[in-house]
């Protein structure tokens, strides 16, 4: 005799009010989803975000009203949910969740992990504790009008890593620095010189002419011949540029027009990039600006219009305008904060924001590109996803579906599902794929995970070993590195303090080189990872490493203004980005793109610094790099499946 | 009645809308913003419209609903705080729904809905109707329809949801296709190197695009008797004759299956079945036996499924956005459902989008061509 309590079978109906599952994640999927575990009958319910409410979030995540912008997104979700359902057991934790305080043990409390994340850092990190924990973990994302859910179960799926994903684009140093062809180029740029100026300075961010770019000659000698030679006089003329600047007390005069070391962007560095003809052949050279000559060019022209204030595109006056008024503000602002201070740079800080807008702008217009309008730059340089509360929901639901099946024991039943834009040619909207089980070659899930990397031990340092390659390209937290050198030499600890004299010595000099390997462990994620090391030479410029295996692309770059990535690829002029356009090209594609939300603004910053325990550049930001995973319509489901989960449609 | 729409958008609204403006754009936005609504049924489902709605910014939204808030209405929905029974279902979700956007007029009325004359609802540019009796259903589209009011009808039964929409003998949309530009040789355009044709978004063609829908009455009246009809019904997804049971049972006891009458209700529905589809001179076989036990109540993530997809039709169409795509095909000639669990099998749930089987019926066919 079947009893019910709801919708639900009595047994479901207790299961789910006795277990504990964790939701990682209080953003436009976490509400969704905390309020559909409540309503179905779940009663134990963690929520862990590391973010805070702003303004722009209020369109889906509904659980968050005006008057709490600024306050913590899990623990205002609690309260919210806590309103209608005051009965449910809900433990909110701002915080990241990839703190160690979380490890293992922690995973081991929950029946299931949901994922409602928007960055793929977090990702691979809960993915390898749920692997670690054996713990079911479904996987959501969703980008505008699409999206996707999952279910990671060790040993009979895929993991979250088994599929090598697409990194984020990343542009070679020349182009940024001498032949931007493209609006994002500039605004990479831009990017660049708010950090050189303001925030923290990187040597992968440089700004000026490269004059060792690979175009200038034939002869690859000659170019290192060249590099030696311009870090040699660059010394003379290359003092860091923020402390250039702030001698010349950010006159705006003085970096449009002056030529003061080799820093004044607008016309100096142009006239310089003149003389290097070679890129001209083929390319419409630049046009140096002068500021003076701008100054006569009058007031701003205001255009007043039904549209967006931020959608206009003002011209090269107002632009030089609003770029003297943002240095001028972000250099007080920089003042204020005492010495040593640095900023980091927020799509949501206002300066900040017209800076980028202004330089990016007026290095379009030496460039001969159309100039973009505030709200166009906004989304390249924030990498912002537009995002819907109606997808959201829809994925939400689908997520706590699954959830039941686990629960029920019918795993085997779990499915991946896309949501599209339009219904296919069966006309499903929604469309449910086989799972496929784990990849023997994973990396992260296979019993003995290897890799082989390609780089060059003379010139690789410790510390990029520790977090260009283990932490950004491997997803590590906290890596252990030991030498497979019959001494097991420790090359890298995850105790601050202990091995910190290595990061600035070379691989070489611990005799690391060709054929060694390396023994990787991060005990927060229960990963161990057995690294080949193989010497190159002649790695493309801009390279510091290849993995054997992976896809060609360019060494992943620090936080920088990527468009948000989708299978469109590139160039992006369109104030509706991505998904609009991303009408799947044939029927049986569905493009869907991790769920990646915009650069954190400096508040989250702020925490994850503190919970991190050291600082450390946590890339939480990240495009929407496309996951193209085809649905396999042809999959053979038996017809017994087909009843259930295809709906058929006429 | 359509309203003028407000040309200025303020910076509130520009904030808190920019995610969406990102989307589908500032002139969507701001026809949203000029479209009042109609919500009938303040369940689980209505209650994810409703939020749906509010939040992607009409102008205005009416909720409607005569009941009364007990014990279970709290827990199937997020709207009614637990201290409210007693009180009319819509009142009782009023302050929550508004405080979801307070740009948006939202409104309670608690009569019943089969009360209201026709003139009611022509105040709306759209109708939602969910927990609605069949009559009542094919009543309201017969009417909306003669006035281009655009109506989308939506229920949830235990793990089965459907949602079903009209919009009119002629359905008018728009399709913005990015114009491809042929690169310029002495103008710069986007980059030095532009020398591939380009698609400039800032020109697109506009294609003008017609639909044709059929009416509610329609679709729940085709005929299976003949040979027609029946080599369709293979491939007719099982979940129609399970609505027409449901919608039988709601019209006979006034109510949907309600878990604490269960063995009483499970017998009736079968009773149901058995009537319904032989009078279609269909086997009772169609729906088999244990159908019963999971059309009970509103499951949560089955509501939030169809009231996610029921939300953006009705902000994509009865809002009239321009269609950067167009209406979903499947829901202009019919109705949606979800496929009922086979065996005992648990399963799996998903929105389905889907016609009645107007092939075969009368029903003229979904007919879109460019002018």
């Amino acid at each position: 005799m079947v009893q019910l309590v709801g919708s639900l079978r009595k047994e479901l109906a207790d299961s789910l009010s006795a277990c504990r599952v964790l939701v990682v994640g209080a953003g436009g999927i976490g509400c969704e989803l905390l309020k559909n575990l409540v309503l179905t009958g779940f009663k134990n319910i963690e929520v862990i975000d590391l973010d805070t409410i702003d303004v722009s979030n209020l369109n889906r995540q509904f659980l968050f009203q005006k008057k709490h912008v600024g306050k913590s997104k899990a623990q205002v979700a609690k309260e919210s949910v806590l309103q209608f359902c005051p009965t449910a057991n809900i433990t909110a934790y701002h915080d990241s969740i990839m703190n160690p305080e979380y490890n293992v043990e922690f995973f081991r409390n929950f029946m299931l992990v949901m994922n409602a994340l928007d960055n793929r850092a977090a990702r691979n990190h809960v993915n390898r504790m749920c692997l670690a924990a054996d713990i079911p973990l479904i996987e959501s994302g969703t980008a505008g009008y699409l999206g996707q859910v999952t279910v990671i179960k060790k040993g009979l799926t895929e993991c979250y890593e088994c599929q090598p994903k697409p990194t984020q684009k990343t542009f070679p140093g020349c182009t940024i620095r001498n032949t931007p062809s493209e609006p994002i180029h500039c605004i990479v740029w831009a990017k660049y010189l708010f950090n050189q100026l303001f925030g923290e300075e990187d040597a992968d961010q440089e700004v000026s002419p490269d004059t060792a770019d690979p175009e200038l000659t034939w002869n690859p000698a000659d170019t290192e011949a060249r590099a030696t030679a311009s870090d040699q006089d660059g010394d003379i003329k290359r003092v860091s540029t923020k402390d250039w600047a702030r001698s010349t007390g950010y006159d705006t005069v003085k970096l449009f027009n002056k030529d003061c070391l080799s820093e004044s962007l607008f016309k100096d560095d142009i006239q310089y990039l003149l003389t290097m003809d070679k890129l001209w052949k083929k390319r419409k050279a630049p046009l140096p600006l002068d500021w003076l000559e701008i100054q006569k060019l009058g007031k701003i022209l205001e255009v007043t219009g039904t549209g967006l204030k931020d959608q206009q595109v003002l011209g090269v006056a107002g632009y030089s305008q609003l770029f003297s008024r943002s240095v001028e503000t972000l250099r007080s602002m920089l003042a204020d904060k005492g010495d040593g201070a640095e900023l980091v740079w927020d799509k949501d800080d206002p300066p900040a924001m017209d800076f980028v807008t202004a330089a990016a702008n007026l290095r379009m217009h030496i460039f001969s590109m159309n100039m973009k309008s505030r709200f166009d730059i906004k989304s390249m340089a924030g990498n912002i996803i537009p995002a819907i509360a109606t997808t959201n929901a829809v994925i939400a639901g689908l997520i706590v579906l699954e959830a039941l099946k686990i629960l029920s024991g019918d795993v085997e039943q779990c499915r991946t599902i896309f949501l599209n834009k339009q219904p296919n040619p069966r006309k499903k909207l929604l469309v449910p794929c086989a799972l496929d089980p784990p990849s023997a070659n994973c990396y992260v899930c296979a019993s003995k995970p290897e890799v082989t990397v390609k780089l060059n031990v003379h010139k690789t340092l410790v510390l990029a070993l520790q977090d260009k390659i283990l932490k950004e390209k491997f997803g590590m937290v906290a890596p252990d590195v030991q030498i497979e050198d019959g001494k097991g030499t420790i090359l890298i600890s995850s105790e601050e303090g202990e091995t910190e004299a290595n990061n600035s010595k070379f691989l070489s000099d611990f005799g690391i080189r060709h054929g060694s390997r390396l023994q990787v462990d991060d005990f927060l994620q229960d990963y161990t990872l057995l690294v080949n090391v193989i010497h190159c030479e002649d790695l493309e410029k801009d390279v510091e490493f290849e993995v054997v295996g992976d896809a060609p692309d360019k060494a992943p770059t620090p936080p920088s203004a990527q468009e948000d990535k989708n299978v469109a690829n590139g160039n992006k002029d369109s104030a509706e980005p991505s998904t609009s356009s991303k009408a799947p090209a044939e029927q049986d594609d569905v493009l869907i793109v991790d769920s990646d939300e915009e650069e954190p603004s400096s508040s989250t910053m702020d925490v994850r610094m503190e919970s991190g325990g050291h600082k450390r550049k946590l890339h939480d930001a990240e495009t929407g790099e496309a996951s193209a995973k085809r649905q396999r319509l042809d999959q053979p489901l038996a017809a017994d499946e087909e009843d259930d989960d295809i709906i058929a449609l006429d | 009645m359509i309203e003028k729409e407000e040309s200025i958008i303020s910076e509130e609204e520009a904030a808190q809308y920019d995610r969406q403006i990102r989307l589908w754009g500032l002139d969507a936005q701001k026809r949203l913003r000029g479209s009042r609504v109609l919500l009938v049924g303040l369940r689980g489902l209505g209650a994810e419209v409703a939020k749906n709605l509010i939040l992607a910014g009409v102008k205005g939204l009416t909720l409607l609903d005569h009941e009364q808030v007990t014990e279970e209405s709290c827990r199937a929905q997020f709207l009614i705080p637990v201290t409210a029974q007693g009180q009319n279902r819509a009142q009782a979700s009023l302050e929550r729904a508004q405080y979801l956007n307070p740009m948006v007029e939202v409104k309670a009325d608690t009569d019943r809905v089969e009360t209201k004359p026709d003139k009611f609802f022509l105040q709306f540019e759209a109708v939602c109707l969910t927990g609605c009796s069949r009559d009542l259903m094919v009543r309201v589209d017969q009417l909306c329809a003669q006035h281009n009011i655009k109506v989308f009808c939506g229920d949830v039964f235990g793990y089965h949801g459907y949602m079903f929409s009209d919009l009119g003998q002629e359905h008018n949309y728009v399709e913005e296709k990015p114009k491809v530009v042929k690169p310029k040789t002495d103008e710069s355009n986007d980059g030095p190197e532009a020398k591939k044709p380009k698609v400039d978004p800032n020109e697109t063609t506009m294609i003008k695009k017609t639909a044709s829908f059929c009416s509610l009455k329609v679709a729940l009246e085709v005929d299976w008797t003949n040979e027609k009809a029946k080599s369709s019904l293979k491939r007719t997804p099982v979940d129609y004759f399970l609505l027409h049971v449901l919608l039988k049972f709601r019209t006979d006891k006034g109510r949907d299956p309600h878990p604490e009458s269960f063995e009483a209700d499970a017998t009736l529905l079968r009773q149901i079945r058995d009537d319904v589809l032989e009078a279609m001179g269909l086997s009772s076989e169609l729906l088999p036996h244990d159908f019963v036990s999971y059309c009970f109540s509103e499951m949560a993530p089955v509501c939030a499924v169809v009231g996610g997809v029921l939300g953006q039709e009705v902000v994509k169409v009865g809002c009239q956005l321009p269609s950067l795509s167009s209406p979903i095909p499947g829901l202009e000639t019919g109705t949606h459902r979800q496929q009922p669990p086979s065996k005992h099998r648990y399963p799996s749930l998903h929105k389905s989008c889907g016609s009645c089987s107007a092939r075969g019926s009368t029903t003229p066919s979904l007919r879109a061509s460019d002018v």
